[in-house]
């Protein structure tokens, strides 16, 4: 079985305070654009190495450069800004909601150069470096403002629109997988047919893709989620472990057809997950799916933890791998 | 003091560059507790001086020994840890706590302030606490099988030192809750362990509520045991308040007229504009303007110029409400 993470790396470490260090540089004007970039490029690379060091099989890279899920497309997109500041779902951290001006238009390019630089880096060699994009239906509901499409429906499907763009450019530059980051469904599970039609749009770009509603249940879902043809996706992130409820999802993997991405360490607790607690996890999901189509995950995105809690569930997340393969190192 | 359309706040203000200054140096080992413990207490006068000559009302000690609202009672209270860095948003970072073990109190974490803020002026200081399902939310449960288990316990302690703040002389005490909406299926929760907080108060009882889906936990939200609920409406444009048409607010409310989060400062007419709106569902006596949230990310002098707008705004509409209905 082989491990991934999803979303955002911690950007910063007792140790390692560049990024931050150079952002306070920015904001003072003492530092340039070329001079961000580069610690931003050097950020990227001690993350993935970190990634990659634990032993995880299928990497990204850390999202290093985002400030919140939705701010490489609000800034990169024709007509979206960065609009007012709002809490993200059920965490003490915050995002800037998307304003929309006029009509979305995208180069789909905007995520190409940092996809070719995560590839490049030394941690990437042996390594899967998965993509990762905003899911159109949780950039469409966290929409501030939308002076140009007249309801959700056809906000949800212009952001999908302009993310099978950026698809396509990734498709371009390599990327065998992308991590479409769905909070949204989740939380509006009623929402389920609209995201159908998003997905069967994105899946135009042309990269398989792993589809993450994660922070909420959705064991409810995965029965329509099971649907191929409506939902063309390869991989369905399912978190199995964070809620007191989470684990009875397991049970209703069996109809699914997508390999699964069983989210088994819980990326926004600090409490770190016993050997065992893992394996009976996986043992459980093992009978439901095979292992040929399971994957091990973390829930989210590992930045809502500290630095040093995050790379000890790294080393969670790969030894419940090594005990549960039952390879011995 | 007004008895219509008081304002106030909603708990901190910007801290001055000394300050400031000097907590870096504290956390470095460079300033002793001591002296910094003698700047927060001048800051604290400043800022008591700075709300009585714009004219606010019902006054705050402005948190000047304060980081984060969650942390200042996580490091005083047994049972906590205090985790790494965490990002909140942009660059901005702070120590997540982790409830590592079975939570208590050791000692009162914020009567001493209370008794000094209110030695210094005759006009009412309010006491302020983080509400126990917003530390929960914002730390890591480690010890605690369940959310509620958690609630009620951190209930407990913040029910300690909210009786302790009474006994102190508080006629006004807030227990903020802003991560209330973080998941409306637990509001429940939220109003249980309040419930635990307040049941042998006779202060006023206030709970400040901001960013996030108000919508998601209206009118049930109006079961949480305050008197009076603190509302960021102007960053919202005000549309929570449309809630109480299907539903009335049977609270006192007070109503947010500028951002916090904006260098820009507001008109005064705009703030005005914002009372007015308010005054369509709640009588002024139990209408209190005030800015959306804290201040602690503004500056000193944006912070005064921010309260300012808010006691000049309500001194227009008061004059407006004051004034005989036309014949």
């Amino acid at each position: 079985m082989k491990t991934t993470i999803v979303g955002a790396y911690p950007k910063i470490s007792d140790e390692h305070q560049e990024l931050r260090r150079a952002l306070h540089k920015l904001d003072r004007d003492e530092l340039d654009e070329a001079g961000i970039q580069s610690v931003y490029d050097d950020t990227t690379a001690w993350a993935m190495d970190e990634i990659r060091s634990a032993g995880i099989d299928i990497i990204n890279d850390g999202q290093i450069r985002w400030d919140d899920l939705l701010a490489p497309f609000a800034r990169a997109w024709r007509n979206t800004e960065r609009g007012p500041l709002e809490r993200f779902y059920d965490n003490n951290t915050y995002f800037r909601q998307p304003v929309i001006t006029g009509p979305i238009e995208t180069d789909g390019k905007t995520l190409v150069r940092d996809y070719a630089f995560a590839v490049a880096t030394p941690a990437a060699r042996g390594a899967t470096v998965k993509a990762a994009i905003a899911g159109p239906l949780t950039f469409a509901t966290l929409t501030a403002e939308d002076k140009q499409y007249k309801d959700l429906e056809a906000r949800t499907l212009a952001v999908a629109d302009a993310l099978a763009s950026e698809l396509r450019g990734l498709k371009g530059a390599g990327a065998p997988l992308v991590d479409v980051e769905e909070p949204a469904l989740a939380a509006h599970p009623e929402l389920i047919d609209l995201e159908a039609e998003a997905i069967q749009r994105l899946a135009k770009g042309g990269v398989p893709i792993a589809l993450h509603p994660y922070f909420f249940p959705i064991d409810g879902l995965l029965d329509k989620l099971s649907d191929f043809k409506r939902f063309p996706i390869a991989i369905l992130g399912v978190d199995v472990r964070s809620r007191e409820t989470s684990a009875r999802a397991i049970e209703r993997l069996s109809g699914l057809k997508s390999s699964v991405s069983l989210g088994i360490v819980d990326a926004r607790n600090t409490r770190i997950e016993t050997p065992r607690e893992l394996g009976e996890l996986v043992e459980a999901a093992l009978k439901h799916v095979s292992a040929d189509r399971l994957y091990l995950s973390t829930t989210t995105g590992l930045e809502y933890l500290p630095h040093d809690v995050a790379v000890q569930k790294l080393r969670a997340l790969v030894e419940a791998a090594r005990v549960t393969t039952g390879v011995r190192a | 003091m007004n008895d219509i359309l008081l304002t106030t706040t909603v708990g901190s203000f910007g801290k001055p560059e000394y300050l400031q200054k000097a907590r870096n140096a504290n956390a470095r080992g460079k300033v002793s507790d001591a002296e910094l413990h003698e700047l927060e207490k001048k800051a604290t006068e400043e800022w008591i001086r700075r709300q009585e000559d714009i004219g606010l009302d019902i006054l705050v000690d402005g948190e000047m020994y304060r980081g984060d609202m969650v942390a200042y009672f996580a490091e005083r209270l047994d049972g906590f840890k205090i985790g790494g860095l965490v990002r909140s948003y942009g660059n901005r970072y702070y120590h997540k706590p982790v409830i590592a073990s079975k939570i208590s109190r050791p000692k009162p974490m914020t009567v001493e302030w209370f008794r000094y803020t209110q030695s210094l002026t005759d006009r009412p200081v309010k006491g302020m606490l983080t509400g126990p399902y917003t530390m929960l939310d914002w730390s890591y449960n480690e010890a605690y099988k369940t959310r509620r288990d958690a609630a009620l316990a951190l209930a407990e302690v913040v029910r300690q030192e909210a009786e302790d703040l009474e006994r102190a002389g508080a006629k006004y005490i807030q227990i903020d809750e802003p991560a209330i909406h973080a998941r409306p299926e637990e509001l429940p929760i939220a109003i249980e362990a309040m419930g635990v907080v307040t049941q042998n108060l006779k202060a006023k009882t206030i709970s400040h509520i901001c960013y996030g889906d108000f919508a998601a936990i209206y009118p049930g939200v109006l079961k949480l045991p305050v008197d009076q609920l603190d509302l960021a409406m102007h960053n919202y444009e005000y549309r929570w308040l449309s809630l109480f048409d299907k539903d009335p607010f049977t609270k006192e409310l007070a109503i947010g007229v500028v951002d916090v989060h904006s260098h820009r400062l507001e008109t005064v007419d705009e703030a005005a504009e914002g009372i007015r709106k308010g005054l369509k569902y709640v009588k002024a006596d139990r209408l209190l303007p005030h800015p959306d949230c804290g201040l602690k990310t503004r500056t000193v002098e944006e912070s005064l110029d921010k309260c300012r707008v808010v006691v000049e705004a309500a001194r227009k509409v008061r004059a407006e409400v004051g004034r005989p209905a036309a014949v």
